[in-house]
C-alpha cells in the first residue's frame, strides 16, 4: 500500500517535471507545476500516515491515529499552491494580450 | 531535442526518487525514542515525540479535540498567519495586474433551471460553509474547506447571472478579517505572554463554545478565504485574454 | 523586545491599506519607518544580551513556533527594513495603493525569512516574497516585465516544490520541524536521505537566493521590472534567501561534503556570473548578471564559514556591500545617465563600493574572505577573488564611462534617496575601523 503510494509521488513529480522542460505552452508548463505540487502533497501525507490508523480526532476510545503534523502542512500547501496558480493565470491572461501568444517559442529565450 | 532532454533528465529523477523513497520507513512508531525532541533554548530532551505530544495534549492544552485543527490554528498558527497572507498578496497581485486588462466579454443568459435554482440553493451553500468553519475545531474541516464552499456559492451565482457583479465592498471583507486575525494575535502578546496565544477560556472539549480563540480564529479565515476567493473570480470574470 | 512586530505590523497594515486607498504610499511608508526603528531597537538588544528568541503561541519550541534571532539575522533585518524605507522613498509616493501593499508583503516575508527558527515557516514568509515579488516584477505591465515575471514564476514554482520534498524528507526522519531540534539530531538520519534533502533545499531556495542550478530568470525579471522593484529584490528577497542558505547550511549540515558542494556552486555561479556581465549591453542585464557573481561570491563565502570565523563576517559585508551599491545603481538604471552632483556622486560610490576600494563593505568583505582563504591555505580563492575584482573593474569602467555626464530626469527626492543607499556601504565600511576588536566576537551563526 505505502510503496504503491510513493510509486504514485515519484509518478506525479516525474509526469510534472518532464512538462515543465518540454512543453512550449506557457499554461501546460504551469498545469505541470500544478501536477508537481500535487504529488508534493501526495508525499506529505504518505510520510504521516500510519498503516491502521485513523484521523487524529479525538473521540473517547483511543485509536491508532495517524501523525496530524503533515496534515497541517499540506493544508498549507494547498492553500499557496492555489494563491500561485490564481497569480500565474492572471499573470498569463495579460501577457496573452499583450503577445498575443501562450507559446514562449518566439520571443521568450531561456 | 527538448524532448529528449526532458526523456532523460525525468528519467533519472524517476530513478533517483525511487531509490530515495526506498530509503523512507514504511511505518513509523511515533511513541520510538529516535524521535524524542529536544527544546533548543534550554537543551533538554523530552521523552516523547512532537506528533505524539500534539496527539496527547491537544485536548489539554488547546481545548479542541480535532488534533489538526489545532496544529494548524494553536501550534503552528504563524504559519497559518503567513499562509492566509500567501492567498491574500495573490489576490492583490491579481487585481492589481488586471487593473489594465481589457473587460467586458459578453456572455450569454443562463437558462431558467440555473437562474432559479441557483438562487434556491445559494443560501444552503453559505450555510454549509458557514457550519464548516464554526465546527472546526470539532469536525474535519475548518477555516479553508469553509471558505472555499462559500465562495463557490459567489462563483455559482457568477455563473448563472453574468451581470452578477462584487462590488468593491468585499474587500472590506477582506481587509477586516484579515485584521482580526492579526489583531487576536496582537492580544494574546499584550494578554497574554506571546504573539497568537490563547487568551480566553478553553472551556469544555467537544462543545461548540470552547478551544479559545481556535473557533475566533476560524471564522475569520473563513470570511477572508471565502471573500478572498470570490474576488479573485470576480476579478478574472469579465477579462478578455 | 518582540522581533514578532517586524511581521505583524507591515501585515496589519497591508490589510487595512485597502480601507484607505488614497493614503496606502504614506501609511505604508509609515510601516515601514516604525519597521525600521524596531529593527534598530532589536538590534541593539541582540548587540548586547546575544540571541534573542520568541516564542509563538505560548508554547515551548519546538512545540511551537520559535523566532531565533541571531547577531547576524538581526543585521539583516536591519538592512532589509532601513534600506526598503529609503527606497520606498524614491519610488513610493506615486505608486497605487496595490503597489505598496505588495511591497510591505515582501519586506514583511523577507524580514520573516531572515528572523524565523523554523524550517516550515520560512518556507511560508518564502511564498509570501515570492508571490509578492512575481507581482511586482510585472508591475510596469509592458510585455517584457511580464515576460520576466512568468519566467520567475516557473522556477519559483520549481523551487518552491523542492524546498517542500526536501523539508518533507527531513521530516519523515526526525519528526521535527525546528531548524535547531534538527540540527542538534541531524546524526540519526540515514546518509542519503540527509543528502538528498540537502540537495532539494539548496536547489530550491537556490531560486531565489540566484546562485547556480535554477538561476535563468535572473537577468529577465531585473530586465523587465522597473528600477525601484530590481533594487528591492537586490537587498530583500535575494539577501534574505543567501541568508536562509547560510542558516541552513551551517546550522543544519555543517559537514565536510556539503562544504565541498556549496563552494563548487558558489565558484560556478560566480565565474558565469560575472563573465556574462561582461559581454551584456543592457544596462540592468549587466547589473543582474553581476548580482548573480557577487550572489557567488558571497556563497563561497558562505561555504568558508563553517571552517572560519573569518569568512562570516565576509558574508556580512559582501551582503551589505551588494545590497546597498545594487540597490542604488538599480534605481539609477531608469534613466540612461548621470548628469547632476547627486547621480554622479551616487553612480561613482556604488562601483567603488562594490569593486571592494577601502575604505567600503565591498573590502571587508574581500578582506576577511581573503583572511579566511589564507588562514584555510586555499590559494585558487585568492586567485578567484581578484579575477571577479578585474572583471567587475573591467565592466564597471564601461558603464562609467558609457553614461556618466548624460542627461537625467529623476525627481530630487529619488536622487537624494540613492545617494544614501550608496552611502550606506561607506558607513558599514567605517563599522571595522571603529570597532575593530568587537566584531568577531559580534558575528557567529545562531549559536543556541
Amino acid at each position: 500500500m505505502i510503496w504503491a503510494m510513493y510509486f504514485a509521488v515519484a509518478v506525479l513529480l516525474t509526469a510534472g517535471l518532464y512538462g515543465v522542460i518540454t512543453k512550449k505552452n506557457l499554461m501546460k508548463v504551469f498545469i505541470s507545476l500544478s501536477i508537481m505540487e500535487t504529488g508534493v502533497n501526495l508525499l506529505l501525507i504518505t510520510i504521516g500516515y500510519i498503516p491502521g490508523g485513523t484521523a487524529p480526532i479525538e473521540n473517547g476510545n483511543f485509536a491508532k491515529y495517524v501523525d496530524p503534523v503533515p496534515q497541517a502542512l499540506v493544508l498549507t500547501a494547498i492553500v499557496i499552491g492555489v494563491s500561485v496558480t490564481a497569480l500565474a493565470l492572471s499573470l498569463l491572461i495579460m501577457y496573452h494580450s499583450k503577445a498575443g501568444t501562450l507559446e514562449y517559442k518566439e520571443g521568450m529565450k531561456w | 531535442m527538448r524532448k529528449l532532454a526532458g526523456i532523460v533528465i525525468a528519467g533519472i529523477f524517476f530513478i533517483s526518487m525511487m531509490m530515495l523513497f526506498y530509503h523512507l520507513p514504511a511505518s513509523h512508531d511515533l511513541s520510538s525514542n529516535e524521535y524524542y525532541y529536544r527544546n533548543p533554548i534550554n537543551g533538554s530532551v523530552a521523552n516523547e515525540s512532537i506528533p505524539e505530544h500534539y496527539i496527547k495534549y491537544t485536548k489539554n492544552e488547546t481545548g479542541a479535540v480535532n488534533a489538526v485543527t489545532a496544529i494548524v490554528v494553536e501550534y503552528r498558527g504563524f504559519d497559518t498567519l503567513g499562509e492566509v497572507t500567501v492567498l491574500f498578496t495573490a489576490a492583490t497581485g491579481v487585481s492589481f495586474l488586471l487593473s489594465l486588462a481589457v473587460r467586458g466579454r459578453k456572455r450569454e443568459e443562463a437558462n431558467l433551471i440555473l437562474k432559479e435554482g441557483s438562487k434556491l440553493v445559494l443560501p444552503f451553500i453559505l450555510l454549509t460553509g458557514a457550519y464548516i468553519f464554526i465546527h472546526g475545531h470539532l469536525t474535519p474541516g475548518g477555516g479553508f474547506p469553509g471558505g472555499s464552499v462559500v465562495a463557490s456559492g459567489f462563483l455559482l451565482m457568477m455563473l448563472a447571472y453574468p451581470k452578477f457583479f462584487m462590488k468593491d465592498r468585499i474587500s472590506w471583507f477582506e481587509s477586516a478579517a484579515g485584521t482580526a486575525f492579526v489583531v487576536i494575535g496582537l492580544l494574546g502578546l499584550v494578554l497574554a505572554t506571546s504573539f497568537l496565544q490563547n487568551f480566553i477560556p478553553v472551556g469544555t472539549p467537544g462543545q461548540l463554545v470552547s478551544a479559545g480563540i481556535i473557533p475566533l480564529i476560524y471564522i475569520a479565515i473563513g470570511f477572508k478565504v471565502g471573500s478572498e476567493l470570490s474576488a479573485i473570480v470576480n476579478k478574472m470574470k469579465e477579462v478578455q485574454g | 523586545m518582540h522581533p514578532v512586530l517586524l511581521i505583524a505590523i507591515p501585515l496589519l497594515v497591508a490589510f487595512i491599506i485597502p480601507l484607505f486607498k488614497k493614503y496606502g504610499p504614506s501609511i505604508a511608508l509609515g510601516a515601514l519607518a516604525l519597521n525600521t526603528g524596531i529593527s534598530i531597537a532589536l538590534f541593539s538588544v541582540v548587540y548586547s544580551t546575544g540571541t534573542v528568541h520568541e516564542i509563538i503561541a505560548g508554547f515551548a519550541p519546538p512545540i511551537g513556533i520559535f523566532l531565533a534571532v541571531d547577531s547576524l539575522s538581526a543585521l539583516l533585518a536591519m538592512i532589509i527594513n532601513l534600506f526598503a524605507l529609503i527606497n520606498f522613498m524614491a519610488i513610493g509616493k506615486a505608486s497605487e495603493y496595490k503597489f505598496s501593499m505588495l511591497y510591505l508583503l515582501a519586506v514583511a516575508g523577507s524580514t520573516g525569512i531572515v528572523i524565523t527558527g523554523d524550517i516550515f515557516n520560512m518556507f511560508v514568509f518564502f511564498e509570501i516574497t515570492a508571490v509578492a515579488s512575481y507581482a511586482l516584477v510585472a508591475s510596469r505591465k509592458d510585455k517584457k516585465s511580464m515576460e520576466g515575471a512568468i519566467k520567475y514564476m516557473i522556477l519559483g514554482s520549481l523551487g518552491s516544490i523542492f524546498i517542500l520534498i526536501g523539508i518533507a524528507l527531513i521530516y519523515s526522519q526526525l519528526k521535527s520541524l525546528n531548524i535547531y531540534d534538527i540540527a542538534s539530531r541531524i546524526s540519526t538520519m540515514d546518509a542519503k536521505i540527509k543528502w538528498a534533502s540537502v540537495a532539494m533545499l539548496l536547489t530550491g531556495i537556490g531560486v531565489e537566493a540566484e546562485i547556480f542550478p535554477l538561476n535563468g530568470w535572473v537577468p529577465d525579471a531585473y530586465q523587465g521590472a522597473s528600477g525601484g522593484v530590481a533594487s528591492l529584490l537586490s537587498f530583500g528577497p535575494s539577501k534574505a534567501a543567501i541568508y536562509a542558505i547560510a542558516r541552513i547550511m551551517l546550522v543544519i549540515f555543517p559537514l565536510q561534503k556539503v562544504y565541498y558542494l556549496v563552494l563548487t556552486i558558489g565558484v560556478i555561479t560566480l565565474l558565469i556570473g560575472e563573465l556574462a556581465a561582461l559581454k551584456q549591453e543592457n544596462v540592468k542585464r549587466m547589473l543582474a548578471y553581476s548580482s548573480i557573481g557577487q550572489m557567488g561570491l558571497i556563497t563561497i563565502a558562505i561555504a568558508m564559514g563553517m571552517n572560519e570565523k573569518n569568512a562570516i563576517l565576509a558574508i556580512f559585508f559582501l551582503m551589505v556591500s551588494h545590497a546597498s551599491s545594487k540597490a542604488s545603481l538599480f534605481l539609477l538604471s531608469d534613466s540612461s545617465g548621470m548628469g547632476s552632483a547627486a547621480t554622479k556622486y551616487t553612480g561613482i560610490v556604488s562601483v567603488l563600493g562594490i569593486v571592494g576600494m577601502p575604505p567600503f563593505a565591498g573590502f571587508w568583505g574581500k578582506w576577511y574572505l581573503l583572511m579566511a582563504a589564507i588562514n584555510g591555505n586555499m590559494l585558487w580563492v585568492i586567485v578567484l577573488i581578484f579575477f571577479s575584482g578585474i572583471v567587475e573593474a573591467a565592466y564597471f569602467a564601461r558603464y562609467l564611462h558609457r553614461y556618466y555626464g548624460n542627461e537625467e530626469s529623476f525627481s530630487r527626492l529619488t536622487k537624494y534617496s540613492m545617494a544614501v543607499l550608496a552611502t550606506m556601504s561607506l558607513i558599514f565600511g567605517l563599522l571595522p575601523l571603529i570597532y575593530e576588536m568587537g566584531l568577531k566576537t559580534l558575528f557567529g551563526m545562531g549559536g543556541v
